[in-house]
């Protein structure tokens, strides 16, 4: 594995974990909003996609949605990590019907958060 | 009341005149152009007898009014009809319906309740043989209908009824043509008699109404007495009215009245009569003079005053303090949702920058970086739980729950001495409580000594103790500040009790539930001779 998309919105977040995970040997693309997200993950072949839930244009749910046109339910459950400050069961919920992993923001231990995105 | 008006011409005369037939409601009067009047069915026989030796066609009083034509002298005629009414007063089993009248009168002169009411009915002279007089009352919008009145003139009688029963009743005696009913044909609707009864239907905007009478019998009533009852039952209509009216109005009244003896504000009704027309309690209570905080001229005669009192403030100040409570709520909210984002950018920026090579210099400047970018957070969050329910325990030195309490109260204290003494070394004692909540207190407890004290001329200071005794920790709270004035100690604790014009009067409240919450308790100790002690107890162990 070595190809990951960020899509995040926060630019300094964005481009902090671009840096952490290209210091750990991975090939990073970044996109600031959910759209262009969408296009980029639709022409190029990720392993790992980490998706913000509040973009600014649409949310990281509409995200996964649009990625069903490419992969099947158990692919999206594999390469979608979602982000999160707002941790209400509701999200908690919906993320889990797409049985993809949630991270909190901000990140209690940034190491092993940087593992559960990679591993 | 409907008026059908037949007019009798008495052609064939001089003096001339006509007779009147008048219709009101079931009943029919025969009116002589000379105003006297007698009663149809009573006389029926008599006009029928009379009339029908002239013309044949007056078969029935419900037929339509016609115009007939009398050859004989008008005064004669009417001679002969009163002539033998007179004669019919004499019969004891006639009806004299000025007597009815009169009767009527004087029941709805001397009833003030429904079940009187239906007491008095009996008195009339054609039913002094009933024996039982029902009221069945449904007002419209309740759930059930009510049963009052009298059974064998004597045992008084009152009974709910269930709404379906009534209204089955009710437009079976609305729909009858005989207007004679027996118990049989109602036998699932549990009424309180057995045997042929009379009933009689009314109807207003607020209720319905069925009025019964029985001889507790199984005979069968004669024509001419079911007319007469219906008749005269028609004219209480009015009475009943009035009267239901009346007993609406004094339970309207007497509800009001409890209302507002309760009222959490010293109230009073005056009127140009009597100086004292109601007040509640709490005026009665308190006599000193007071401050007209409100009043108005209900009518002419009345006047309610509102008087200003302590309570008046509180409740006055509710409205703002709930207001200034969920805006702060709502503005916590925002403040983390909107500020976590870009303190975690910063956070992880600054980590990506920790991992380069730096200078010494720029290295402590950006670990100084991070630790502010930490207290940043650690303040947005403790501010935000600040409001929070639920909170999980964990185990911590005790030493972490004061410290994060000072941190947070930073700002609010950097004038004000502090002294902290761990004693029985409980520095390092564990306690496995909700962080938050221990920090709220405290927090809570420092900010408010720190407010009493700013003015002060001496040198601020707060004093906290902790010392650990029977499984509980025991942190003593005391400042240098005014203290609590004793009249006011037992406010300390109420919701919304405040000294401060900023304040929210809900701090001490919070904290104390907190506290209680976590199987300890929050109290205020009057030992110092000046200055505050506030005494939190916590075991060290909260409940699971």
């Amino acid at each position: 594995m070595k190809d990951i998309l960020i899509i995040e919105d926060e630019i300094l977040i964005q481009q902090s974990l671009k840096k952490m995970l290209e210091r750990k040997g991975f090939k990073v693309d970044t996109s600031a909003s959910g759209k262009n997200g969408i296009n980029l993950l639709i022409q190029n072949n990720y392993d790992r996609i980490i998706c913000d839930l509040m973009l600014q244009d649409i949310s990281g749910f509409d995200v996964i949605e649009e990625a069903k046109r490419k992969y099947t339910l158990e692919e999206i459950g594999q390469k979608f990590v979602i982000m999160t400050a707002y941790n209400s069961p509701q999200v908690l919920a919906r993320a889990n019907s797409y049985k993809c992993r949630v991270l909190n923001k901000p990140f209690d231990d940034l190491e092993q958060a940087l593992c559960l995105m990679t591993e | 009341m409907d008026q059908v008006k037949a007019y009798y011409e008495f052609v064939d005369s001089k003096e001339s005149a006509d007779i009147s037939l008048l219709k009101r409601g079931s009943r029919f009067f025969v009116m002589t152009s000379q105003g006297q009047v007698c009663d149809l069915p009573l006389y029926r026989q008599n006009i029928f007898q009379v009339l029908n030796t002239y013309h044949q066609g007056l078969k029935s009083p419900e037929i339509a009014p016609q115009v007939f034509l009398f050859t004989k002298n008008a005064i004669n005629l009417t001679k002969k009809i009163f002539h033998q009414k007179e004669d019919i007063q004499t019969q004891e089993t006639t009806v004299n319906w000025d007597i009815i009248f009169k009767t009527i009168q004087s029941i709805g002169q001397n009833s003030s309740s429904l079940r009187i009411l239906s007491e008095k009915i009996l008195e009339l002279p054609f039913l002094k043989n009933f024996h039982s007089s029902l009221v069945i009352l449904h007002i419209k919008g309740q759930a059930k209908a009510e049963i009052i009145g009298t059974l064998w003139k004597s045992e008084k009688f009152s009974q709910l009824f269930e709404t379906k029963n009534f209204n089955v009743l009710f437009n079976s005696i609305k729909k009858s043509k005989l207007k004679s009913f027996h118990t049989d044909s109602f036998s699932t609707l549990d009424l309180p008699f057995n045997g042929s009864f009379l009933g009689k239907d009314f109807v207003s905007k607020k209720y319905s109404l069925i009025y019964l009478t029985t001889r507790h019998d199984f005979l069968n009533f004669q024509k001419e007495e079911i007319d007469l009852f219906q008749s005269a039952i028609e004219l209480l209509g009015p009475h009943f009215e009035r009267i239901i009216d009346q007993e609406f109005n004094s339970k309207r009244i007497s509800e009001l009245r409890i209302c507002l003896k309760d009222f959490p504000l010293p109230l009073r009704l005056k009127s140009n009569f009597i100086e004292n027309e109601f007040s509640n309690d709490l005026y009665e209570k308190s006599l000193e003079d007071r401050d007209i905080f409100f009043s108005k001229k209900v009518e002419q005669n009345f006047s309610l005053d509102l008087y200003d009192c302590d309570e008046l403030r509180h409740y006055a100040f509710d409205l703002f303090h709930f207001q200034r409570i969920s805006l702060l709520g709502e503005l916590l909210n925002t403040l983390r949702h909107e500020l976590s984002n870009p303190l975690f950018g910063l956070k992880l920026g600054s980590q990506v920058y920790a991992s380069f090579e730096l200078s010494t210099d720029h290295r402590e400047m950006i670990t100084e970086i991070e630790k502010n970018i930490d207290r940043s957070q650690l303040i947005i969050e403790n501010f935000s739980n600040l409001y929070q329910e639920h909170a999980e325990a964990k185990s911590y030195p005790l030493r972490k729950f004061i410290d994060e309490s000072l941190t947070l109260a930073k700002s609010e204290i950097r004038e004000v001495k502090k002294d902290i003494q761990y004693l029985n070394d409980t520095e390092n004692l564990m306690v496995n409580q909700p962080l938050i909540f221990i920090v709220q207190i405290i927090f809570n407890l420092i900010v408010n000594a720190a407010q009493a004290m700013r003015d002060q001329e001496t040198r601020p200071e707060i004093n906290l103790k902790t010392t650990f005794f029977d499984n509980n920790i025991i942190i003593d709270m005391t400042d240098n500040g005014p203290g609590i004035k004793p009249d006011k100690l037992q406010y300390l604790f109420k919701p919304f009790f405040t000294t401060k014009s900023y304040g929210t009067g809900l701090g001490l409240l919070l904290s104390r539930n907190l506290a209680i919450k976590m199987g300890g308790n929050l109290e205020y100790i009057s030992d110092l001779p000046a200055g505050a002690h506030f005494r939190l107890t916590l075991p060290i162990q909260g409940p699971t």
